[in-house]
C-alpha cells in the first residue's frame, strides 16, 4: 500500500462523509498519533504504518451526531462491529476503509528501550531505531503475532491489497506470559499485588477501550454503587480493575488498548487474554467477528429467562 | 566543585536514609519492562540515575492517597459522639535523582500548600516539606518532549534544589545551593575535582507571554477548544504524571458503620466526575470543558492568582499520553489564533 492509495481513498471516503479518523506524524514524537481529518488537504497528512497502533474506533461512540470514515486496522474493525454489535455504533453513519497492516510495534516499549521520539523506522524485517535494530518479531504488540483478523470484518473500501499481508510468527518463550503461565496461584496473587500497587487510577485503561462505554458513569468512581474505595492503594485497583475485566466478558476483542495505554506498564492483558480464553472455549465466541452474532452475556432475555429470581 | 564518583551513590543513599529517612529515588518496577518510577529506595536495589521517570516525584510531598484522619462514633452512658484519631504529621524524606523539571515545580505546590508569606499551611504536605532536602541530577541530554528551557533558567534552575549534581565522566560534579546541600558535599563520600561543570541540554520553547490574558480572551471560543482537544480521551494520566498538578478530592471510607477513616487523593480536572453537581448538571460536559481548564489552570488563574505557571516542561504528559495528545502544540495554537 502506498501513502498516495491511503490519501486518495480517505479523500474519496470524505466526500460523503463530515470527518475521517485516521493518523499523520507527530514531528515532536516521530511516530503515528491520531487525527481527524475534515478535508481534503488536512487528508494529505495521513499515514500508515507500523506505528499506528492506536485504536481509533474509541472515537466512534463519542461522534454520535456526525457521519465520521475511520482507517482501521483487521484488529480494530472487530471493535467497530461489536460497537454496532451493542448499538453504540450506527452502520450506516460510518465507513471504514481497511488497511494492510504487517503488525504494529510496541512503540512505548522502543521508547523505554531507546528513547522517546528517537526515529523508528521498519524496513526488511527489521526496527531500526538511532543506529541500532532488532528483529521486528522481538518489538510487535503480543496481539499481533500470529493474527487471524488482518483482513477487516468490517470495510467499505480498502487501501491497498489487505490480504496481502503475511502474520508474524508466534512471539518467542521468554516473556512476562510465560513466567505467568509457570506461577503458581500464591505467586500470581503476589505478583498482581505488586503490579497493583504501581496503578495511580487515572483510568487510562478504561478511556482507550472502545468497549470501556460506561465511561462518565463508571462504577469504579462513584460513591454509589460503592464497588471500590477512593484510596489509591494495591487492593481497591486491583478491584477496579477485576470490575472492569468481568465487564467486558465476550465483548472484549483483544485489541490490547488498555495495557498500551497503562503509563505504568501494568500487564492488563494477562487479565483479558484468559477471560477472552474462556469465553472462546465456553462459547466458541470470539467478540466482534460478525454483524451478525450475539455477545454470549447478552443474550439474557428478562421475559423469556424467568426474571430476576 | 566537589565530586562524586559513580560508584558512591549507594552509600550517600545509605547515608541519607540514615535516621529512619525514607529516600525516594528513581527505580525501575519490578516485572515491568523499564517502567522508572520515583519509588522509596531500598538498601541494595539499584537506582536510575540516567532515565526518565515516567511519573512525577509528587508523590514525595502529595501521596496518591493520603490519610488526613480516623474517627470512631463512640456510645457512652447512651450519649453518641465522635471521636478522631489525628494522622502524625510525616517528616524528613529525601528526595534523589529529581530533574530540575520536579525541583522547579515545588513552588507552584508551595505556594499553596505551604505559603512562604504565611497563610493555610496543609499539615501533611507542610510536614513533609519542612524536612524534605532535594537532591537534583541536572540534565546534560533531552529529548524531543523536553520544554523546560521555556521556563526562567530552563536545564541550569536551581530552585527547589538543595544539591545539584551534574553528570561527568565516572560521576558527578556536586554544587550545593541550599545549607542542607553544603553540609552533604562535606561528607568524604565527595572529594574535590578541578573539572568544570558540563553544558547543559538546551531543550523545545513554548512561549508563554502574554498567554494569561490571552487565554481569558479565548476562553468562549469553543470551537478552538473543541479542534485542540479532539484526540483527547479525557483520562487522568496527564495530571498525575504531571510534577504541578495537585487537584485533589477528600472522601470517607467506612469500615463497618461504627468506624471509618477521611482520606485525600489525586483528582484530576479531565474526569467527567470532578466538577459533577449533586444536581446532575455539569458545568463541563464536555473534554473541550476540561481540556480548556487544564490549560487556563495552568497558563492562566493559577499563575494570575499565586505567581507560578504550573507546568515546568517536563514533558511527562506528552511522552505518556495514550492518545498523543502535545501540550506544546495546543500552546501555540492558543498563541497563533
Amino acid at each position: 500500500m502506498s501513502m498516495n492509495d491511503l490519501i486518495a481513498t480517505i479523500k474519496k471516503v470524505l466526500e460523503e462523509v463530515d470527518v475521517v479518523l485516521g493518523w499523520t506524524r507527530s514531528p515532536a514524537a516521530g511516530v503515528a498519533v491520531p487525527a481527524r481529518f475534515h478535508t481534503p488537504d488536512e487528508a494529505d497528512g495521513a499515514i500508515f504504518d507500523s506505528t499506528c497502533t492506536h485504536n481509533l474506533a474509541v472515537h466512534l461512540p463519542r461522534l454520535k451526531n456526525s457521519k465520521v470514515g475511520i482507517v482501521a486496522k483487521g484488529c480494530d474493525a472487530r471493535s467497530i462491529v461489536q460497537l454496532i454489535v451493542e448499538g453504540e455504533v450506527s452502520r450506516d453513519r460510518i465507513r471504514v476503509i481497511g488497511v494492510p497492516c504487517p503488525g504494529v510495534i510496541d512503540v512505548k516499549r522502543a521508547w523505554r528501550c531507546f528513547g522517546f521520539g528517537k526515529k523508528i523506522e521498519d524496513a526488511g524485517g527489521r526496527v531500526h531505531m538511532e543506529g541500532r535494530s532488532m528483529p521486528r518479531e522481538e518489538i510487535l504488540l503480543h496481539k499481533c503475532h500470529q493474527c487471524q483478523d488482518q483482513e477487516p470484518v468490517i470495510m467499505d473500501l480498502a487501501a491497498g491489497d489487505v490480504k496481502s499481508v503475511t502474520p508474524p510468527p508466534p512471539p518467542d518463550k521468554t516473556g512476562i506470559r510465560e513466567r505467568f503461565a509457570a506461577m503458581s496461584i500464591a505467586e500470581r496473587r503476589e505478583f498482581w499485588r505488586e503490579q497493583f500497587s504501581r496503578c495511580i487510577r487515572c483510568y487510562a485503561c478504561r478511556e482507550a477501550c472502545p468497549l470501556c462505554f460506561c465511561r462518565d458513569a463508571c462504577s469504579m468512581q462513584t460513591r454509589e454503587p460503592h464497588w471500590t474505595g477512593g484510596q489509591v492503594n494495591a487492593i481497591e485497583s486491583e478491584m477496579a480493575q477485576q470490575v472492569r475485566t468481568s465487564h467486558l466478558a465476550g465483548r472484549c476483542t483483544g485489541c490490547e488498548e488498555c495495557e498500551r495505554a497503562c503509563p505504568v506498564g501494568i500487564p492488563l492483558m494477562l487479565l483479558l487474554e484468559e477471560q477472552n480464553r474462556i469465553v472462546e472455549e465456553l462459547f466458541a465466541y470470539r467478540a466482534g467477528m460478525s454483524l451478525e452474532d450475539k455477545t454470549p452475556l447478552l443474550t439474557y432475555d428478562v421475559n423469556r429467562d424467568g426474571g430476576w429470581r | 566543585m566537589r565530586f562524586i564518583a559513580e560508584d558512591a551513590i549507594p552509600r550517600l543513599l545509605e547515608h541519607l536514609a540514615g535516621g529512619g529517612r525514607t529516600v525516594w529515588a528513581p527505580r525501575v518496577a519490578r516485572d515491568s519492562v523499564n517502567t522508572v518510577l520515583f519509588a522509596p529506595w531500598i538498601a541494595g536495589e539499584p537506582v536510575e540515575t540516567g532515565a526518565y521517570t515516567h511519573l512525577s516525584a509528587k508523590a514525595t510531598l502529595l501521596p496518591p492517597t493520603e490519610r488526613l484522619f480516623g474517627f470512631s462514633y463512640l456510645q457512652t452512658a447512651g450519649e453518641e459522639r465522635i471521636e478522631l484519631e489525628p494522622e502524625e504529621p510525616e517528616e524528613n524524606h529525601v528526595l534523589f535523582g529529581a530533574r530540575v523539571c520536579d525541583a522547579r515545580a515545588l513552588a507552584a505546590l508551595d505556594a499553596l500548600f505551604f505559603p512562604a508569606g504565611g497563610g493555610f499551611n496543609d499539615p501533611g504536605y507542610a510536614g513533609r516539606r519542612s524536612g524534605l532536602t532535594v537532591i537534583t541530577l541536572a540534565c546534560t541530554t533531552c529529548d524531543s518532549a523536553c520544554f523546560c528551557s521555556s521556563f526562567g533558567k530552563g536545564p541550569a534552575e536551581t530552585d527547589g534544589s538543595d544539591l545539584i549534581l551534574y553528570p561527568v565522566a565516572n560521576g558527578f560534579l556536586a554544587e550545593p545551593v541550599t545549607d542542607a546541600g553544603s553540609e552533604l558535599v562535606r561528607l568524604d563520600l565527595f572529594q574535590d575535582s578541578p573539572l568544570d561543570k558540563p553544558e547543559l541540554a538546551v531543550t523545545d520553547r513554548i512561549e508563554t507571554a502574554g498567554l494569561r490574558e490571552k487565554f481569558i480572551d479565548l476562553f468562549s471560543d469553543i470551537d478552538l477548544w473543541r479542534q485542540v482537544s479532539e484526540k483527547c480521551l479525557s483520562c487522568g494520566f496527564c495530571a498525575y504524571a504531571c510534577p504541578a498538578c495537585h487537584c485533589f478530592n477528600i472522601f470517607d471510607e467506612m469500615s463497618g458503620d461504627r468506624e471509618g477513616e477521611r482520606c485525600r487523593s489525586w483528582d484530576s480536572c479531565m474526569f467527567y466526575s470532578y466538577t459533577l453537581e449533586t444536581s446532575g448538571h455539569n458545568p463541563r460536559p464536555e473534554i473541550a470543558h476540561r481540556y480548556r481548564n487544564r490549560i487556563g489552570h495552568k497558563f492562566s488563574y493559577f499563575p494570575a492568582n499565586r505567581g507560578e505557571i504550573l507546568c515546568t516542561g517536563c514533558g511527562r504528559c506528552i511522552r505518556g499520553c495514550p492518545a498523543g495528545v502535545d501540550i506544546r502544540e495546543v500552546i501555540r495554537a492558543v498563541q497563533e489564533r
